[in-house]
């Protein structure tokens, strides 16, 4: 066997290919449709040719730039807001000993179940310029009505507060996996607390933050759920609004062009992944997570521990508490109204009754359950596979894995769901119109989230662990199995809950896969919305909230006592 | 005894034919479900499906979705050569143009001699609902009494700024409406009356249902908005009414079968039951305008609205309409 072949029969290199093929045929499938259709001049099963028009029309038209420009700064607002709230809530809940940090930490975690077309509609409820519950209050008090919601800070604080559960999650994790020993020499060095968290310990998790900003910049990027909400009546035209209303929302609809914008998304992304991947490059200087035995210490806050208190509390009222206050008060209203006496007077449970005697919505909760738990499952899995082989394996070409499994992420929800569409509407394995076109769907397009929390966990271990396997000779896998497999537990369950909630209220790319009796809860929740039946909607909202949060609460209690102490 | 047989042969045909009038029940029933697409909302096809499975044995399944996307996913399918669905219901324009590419075959149902002609279409058939836009208002912050008398009461300096409206420029709907405005008022008037609104600064929503959330919320009390929501919102104790003028605009709604319905009975079983007058109670009750003879919505002087539909304009007339109060709206 020659030197090359026998390279490629190691298993390392069998598991690169098996998941680069894996990877390849479900990025690169759909996105070849999208890529083709963005080139043709009539939609897909229409006798039509190779044409540049939909190109020429997209960026010949002076107001595609201004529109990147608002998406540009409508993202990178939301992201860098979301990674500032994060932080602080993380380093206060996992870092110190400020008093009731378990109970903050399990709230921070909520808005990350809250479906985001509800907290954008609550903060609407919130702050809207002529009926908001805060401006009503604020002027029977102060005489004054100072918020309006419909405005470029209205709509990058919404945003911010949808990402910040998401920034949290990487965030902790990677503070709860960090070395102490260097924390330790700084302050024999002399250094006080202020000076290690500025020094050593923030610089520590730099990949993980950046991993959070890089995430949440291209979703707040795509997002459409806040825009549609915010954006459209404050007639701010962001990337994903206008691809929306004249490609999608648009008569007749036009397919090509919403896969011209879709690609034009995608370069803007490889050129983030890029800096990200350039950030990173020496992840040697990240790693923490050594052979030696750890507990990152509590920083001892004195005096000072009320206020970290009160100041994650405060974000949380943002994030979570405000919010779903509001969520349930409108799944207790018969209608939609504003708050009165009358109103509070007229409060009923109706919509929570009809809960448990709609088969609609009971079906709309198991196919749900189903794609969270299974969907979950298998993409997170996947993602540790991946991560693992680009992050701690020298085999050629490992970025491209990365790369592949970020092109789906690219492409608005809505624009990949038409890529799917096209790619499996006639595939041999029928599974158009069932539960696993979605369970492809999602897996497709969220595989990055799972990467990158099960990435800012694996580049902070360092590689002797594995080497030191390797010398009392075990194998790849038992070295998986034993060493790596257990160091990276945090950031799969991270992962996990991330992924699960996220399947439960998926809504951009199920609204267009889904087929009669295979309904999941988004676009159940979005249908209320469009009906105006804002308090069945909130219903079904506070219900799928409650769910994920039993799912959460029995992931971490399954999974306590394992993770790495 | 030739002709006996061609005859014999004819009436086989017929009752053969998928597209027969009259639904084989039995047929249906072993069929088990009918697969529809359409825009009208969950909630009522819920009751309709309710009603229809208790009655026969079938069940619905319903994909829901703007008539846009219905239309999207039929054609998809179909150009995939996957026609899932058997019934859809949906916009004049769009069903013409399924009807020209083949997607649906032709509708025929006992239950269109209860409609008048004037709601027939010679391809498709009898609108059976008429989606009415008017000005709406929140009795809870507007009187009747101080609530507009007219169309043109609205341009008076105390409603500037202080009624909501779907953006003409954006929602296809609002653009046709705007634009049929001729029919009630005469052209010069009409475009008189759209230059007066648009200098009203009136609060512009994305589309109907967010403009009559706003009214129904008290944060816009008055605007344009489907007289549907004042029976819909009514039964749930909202104080909603509308301005009674003589005529109305609104959208005409109609139904289509596939070319190739996989549930051929149920889906006719379902036409039958959905254009008789059991059905159509059903949509009169949550407050829909529907066409068939002597059934009205559940709001008050309903009958006495003389409805007019809207003018359909295509790719073209959207985007030269669109531009024309992108200019006089936006500016």
């Amino acid at each position: 066997m020659t030197a090359p072949v026998r390279r490629f029969v190691q298993p390392v290199y069998l598991l690169y290919i098996c998941a680069g093929l894996c990877l390849a045929f479900i990025s690169l499938y759909p996105t070849f449709f999208l890529f083709y259709g963005s080139v043709r001049s009539a939609p897909l099963g229409v006798a039509g040719h190779l044409s540049a028009s939909n190109y020429i029309r997209v960026y010949s038209d002076p107001e595609t730039y201004k529109l990147v420009a608002n998406t540009l700064i409508f993202a990178a607002g939301a992201s860098g807001l979301s990674v500032i709230f994060a932080l602080a809530l993380a380093w206060i809940t996992v870092r110190t000993n400020a008093p009731f940090r378990g109970l903050l930490e399990l709230t921070a975690v909520i808005p990350n179940i809250m479906p985001s077309l509800l907290v954008a509609i609550s903060w609407v409820l919130l702050l809207n310029p002529t009926n908001g519950i805060v401006n009503q209050l604020s002027l029977s008090l102060f005489g004054l009505a100072p918020f309006n919601i419909y405005g470029i800070p209205g709509l990058i604080f919404v945003e911010s507060l949808v990402l910040s559960p998401l920034a949290y999650l990487i965030i902790a994790a990677a503070l709860r996996g960090m070395d102490p020993s260097l924390e330790e020499s700084a302050k024999t060095s002399g250094s006080n607390e202020l000076g290690v968290a500025l020094r050593i310990t923030f610089p520590l998790i730099r990949p993980a933050v950046l991993a959070a900003a890089t995430l949440n910049f291209v979703r707040a990027a795509e997002s459409f759920d806040t825009p549609a909400i915010i954006a459209l009546p404050a007639r701010i035209e962001l990337f994903t609004t206008k691809m929306f209303r004249e490609a999608i929302g648009s008569f007749p609809t036009n397919h090509n062009l919403a896969a011209t914008y879709g690609v034009g998304l995608v370069a803007l992304v490889f050129v983030f992944v890029y800096l990200y991947r350039r950030f990173t490059a020496e992840v040697e200087r990240f790693a923490t997570v050594t052979g030696k035995g750890f507990r990152p210490h509590q920083i001892d806050l004195r005096g000072w521990k009320y206020l970290a208190s009160l100041t994650a509390l405060s974000i949380l009222v943002l994030m979570v508490i405000l919010p779903f206050l509001t969520l349930v008060l409108v799944s207790l209203m018969p209608f939609y109204q504003t708050l009165s006496r009358a109103a509070l007077e007229a409060l009923t449970l109706r919509h929570y009754v009809n809960l448990f005697q709609d088969d609609r919505i009971y079906s709309a909760f198991r196919n749900s359950l189903f794609l969270a738990i299974t969907g979950a499952t298998v993409c997170i899995l996947f993602a540790a596979m991946i991560s693992y082989l680009t992050v701690k394996t020298k085999v050629i070409g490992r970025g491209l894995l990365e790369a592949l499994a970020f092109i789906p992420w690219a492409f608005p929800g809505t624009a990949l769901a038409i890529g799917i569409l096209w790619a499996y509407i006639n595939f041999p394995i029928p599974i158009y119109a069932t539960l696993w076109i979605l369970m492809v769907a999602y897996i497709t397009r969220y595989l990055p989230y799972g990467l990158r929390a099960v990435s800012s966990v694996i580049v902070q271990i360092h590689k002797d662990l594995e080497e030191a396997s390797a010398t009392c000779g075990a194998g790849l896998w038992t070295t998986l199995r034993r060493i790596l497999f257990p160091l990276m537990r945090p950031g799969i369950v991270a992962g996990w809950i991330i992924l699960a909630t996220f399947f439960i209220r998926e809504f951009s790319c199920s609204i267009f896969l889904y087929s009669p009796g295979a309904e999941p809860l988004g676009p159940l929740i979005y249908f209320y919305y469009e009906e105006g039946s804002f308090g069945a909607m909130a219903g079904v909202g506070v219900m799928t909230m409650l769910v994920s949060v039993l799912l959460v609460a029995a992931t971490r209690g399954l999974t306590k006592g394992r993770a790495i102490a | 005894m030739t002709k006996i047989r061609i005859a014999c042969a004819l009436l086989l045909f017929v009752f053969l034919s998928p597209n027969r009038a009259y639904p084989d029940v039995a047929g249906a029933k072993k069929e088990g479900r009918v697969t529809i697409y359409g825009s009208l909302e969950t909630s009522t096809m819920n009751l309709l499906e309710k009603l229809f499975k208790q009655k026969y044995g079938v069940d619905i399944d319903y994909w829901w979705g703007s008539s846009t996307k219905v239309t999207d996913r039929i054609t998809t399918e179909f150009r995939a050569g996957k026609q899932l669905f058997d019934v859809t219901l949906n916009h004049r324009p769009l069903l013409k143009i399924m009807k020209k590419e083949g997607i649906v075959g032709k509708l025929n149902s006992p239950a269109f001699k209860f409609f008048p002609a004037e709601v027939f279409d010679s391809e498709v058939g009898p609108a059976y609902r008429n989606v009415v836009i008017g000005i709406i208002y929140n009795e809870s912050h507007i009187k009747p009494a101080d609530a507009p008398k007219s169309y043109e009461d609205l341009l008076a300096p105390k409603w500037k700024g202080k009624f909501v409206m779907a953006d003409p420029t954006r929602h296809t709907t609002t653009t046709q409406w705007l634009a049929s405005m001729p029919k009630i008022m005469g052209k010069e008037k009409a475009d008189r009356y759209i230059k007066g609104l648009a200098a009203q600064r009136p609060v512009l929503a994305d589309s109907i249902t967010p403009a009559s959330q706003k009214i129904l919320t008290g944060e816009v009390p008055i605007g344009f908005a489907f007289t549907k929501y004042i029976a819909i919102y009514g039964k749930e104790g909202a104080k909603l009414d509308y301005v009674k003028v003589e005529k109305m605009l609104g959208d005409g709604q109609y139904m289509g079968i596939s070319s190739k319905p996989q549930h051929p009975n149920a889906a006719q079983l379902f036409i039958d039951f959905f254009l008789s007058d059991e059905g159509m109670k059903i949509l009169a009750d949550v407050g829909e305008t529907v066409t068939r003879k002597g059934v009205y919505p559940a709001y008050k002087d309903a009958d006495k609205i003389k409805f007019m539909d809207v003018d359909e304009l295509d790719e073209a007339g959207f985007a030269a309409k669109s531009k024309e109060y992108k200019d006089i709206f936006l500016k």
